[in-house]
């Protein structure tokens, strides 16, 4: 099963960036281990939903961020640590970086050489696509504070 | 634990005199920075300053986030007490913002009172992990996204050595006090320049993916997401703030990355 593969390795590879994104933002090391599970959680579901379902990578982003901080409030209160401390580390591997930096050099390209379609069509897509999946998974991240706790802290 | 808008059940019967309210307002702003300079977002901050005040005894506490600064005023007998910090970015730290909430937790539950959390609070020394083994493992993770986008492994070895370096440097300039953004500047010139050379030389088959990598360190992603969740919750005023800084961030980054190709004439990217 070829996607099923594919899937173990997305999971894979996608642990690594969390749990290194995770020491450059001073995670404590025992939240390290929930850092690198949330980021193949993450990564793992929202390449299922792309690829098995075909539901657009935006509401894929949001509907995996969403599943992460649901299961990260339960480890946040054994911990006795806001959720946040390892979820936003979770979501590196999710966030747009390429198309975030695609979108300013289109923009400096733009500038220096003089509009054209194809740059400003690149800018223009890449500039969407990253600001829609980074607002994803901010909403993804905060929606059990939007549907469960809206009136007492999560910790 | 109580939620903040309980009464905190083991609140002292008498009022606090002025000198306690004093010191429990000293306590929040103090509590209240040290999250902010750490990279909380803004609900987290407001939420815990809230509920150590009322912890503390005092009777009610407003607080107002700046993109820059912090305000506290504790509210006890007829008497109103207000006071400022000034905002300095520290770097994000989780570990401070979860030892910080632990103290704050214990606060709330009785177990500390103004002084004991005094005490707690001062003797919070942020953790860093050590500069060899975070640059590695950034390798590592540069290394991964390559892969992720399918480049092979001579590839992911470039784009691995390149965001090593580039992360050994950034680390060594935060230490030599520079300005962030000349920071991300120099790191995307080092990276693209060190991601350039395997073009140059074609190692690899997909050099193109290992330059586009290798930056990817310095894409502000925790910025960007307390950025929108600030704004989500309704502090619009610092998720602009701190969604404004991730931008000018990444210009700096993108500035860097253009000179390095223009230096050693190698196009990626577009």
């Amino acid at each position: 099963m070829k996607i099923l593969l594919d899937l173990l390795q997305q999971m894979a590879l996608a642990s690594v960036p969390a749990v290194g994104f995770g020491m450059v933002f001073n995670v404590p090391m025992r939240a390290l281990g929930y850092c690198a599970a949330g980021g193949a959680l993450g990564r793992g579901l929202r390449f299922l939903l792309v690829e098995g379902a075909h539901i657009p990578v935006e509401w894929s982003t949001l509907l995996a961020a969403a599943t992460v901080s649901l299961l990260g409030v339960l480890v946040a209160q054994r911990l006795r640590a806001h959720p946040k401390v390892f979820t936003v580390a979770a979501m590196i591997p999710m966030i747009p970086g390429v198309p975030l930096f695609k979108t300013l050099i289109a923009i400096v390209q733009i500038q220096q050489k003089g509009p054209s379609d194809e740059l400003i069509s690149t800018a223009i897509a890449s500039g969407l696509q990253a600001f829609f999946v980074v607002a994803a998974l901010a909403v993804g991240l905060a929606m059990p504070g939007l549907l469960f706790y809206r009136r007492k802290p999560v910790v | 634990m109580n939620p903040p808008n309980q009464t905190p059940h083991r609140r002292p019967a008498a009022p606090l005199t002025e000198p306690q309210q004093r010191e429990a307002t000293r306590l929040c702003v103090e509590t209240g920075l040290m999250l902010l300079q750490h990279g909380a977002e803004s609900a987290l901050v407001e939420n815990l300053t809230r509920r150590l005040a009322l912890a503390l005894g005092v009777e009610r506490a407003e607080v107002a986030l700046l993109a820059n600064a912090v305000v506290v005023t504790t509210l006890g007998e007829g008497n109103c007490i207000t006071t400022v910090r000034r905002n300095e970015d520290r770097g994000i730290n989780m570990h401070v913002v979860t030892e910080v909430q632990r103290a704050v937790l214990d606060a709330e539950d009785g177990r500390l009172d103004a002084a004991g959390y005094r005490a707690r609070f001062e003797a919070i020394r942020p953790l860093r992990y050590s500069r060899v083994l975070t640059s590695a493992v950034i390798g590592l993770s540069c290394a991964c996204f390559a892969r992720l986008v399918g480049a092979d492994w001579a590839s992911c070895s470039v784009a691995f050595v390149a965001a090593g370096v580039a992360m050994a440097v950034r680390l060594q300039i935060v230490r030599w006090h520079f300005n962030p953004l000349v920071n991300f500047f120099l790191t995307a010139f080092v990276a693209t320049s060190i991601a350039g050379q395997a073009a140059i030389y074609s190692i690899g088959d997909t050099p193109r993916i290992a330059m586009a990598s290798c930056v990817l360190l310095l894409v502000p992603g925790y910025p960007l997401i307390n950025s929108i969740s600030d704004m989500v919750k309704g502090y619009i005023n610092t998720g602009l703030a701190r969604g404004m800084y991730a931008l000018l961030l990444s210009a700096g980054a993108c500035a860097g990355i253009l000179l390095a190709m223009s230096v050693w004439n190698v196009w990626a990217w577009l």
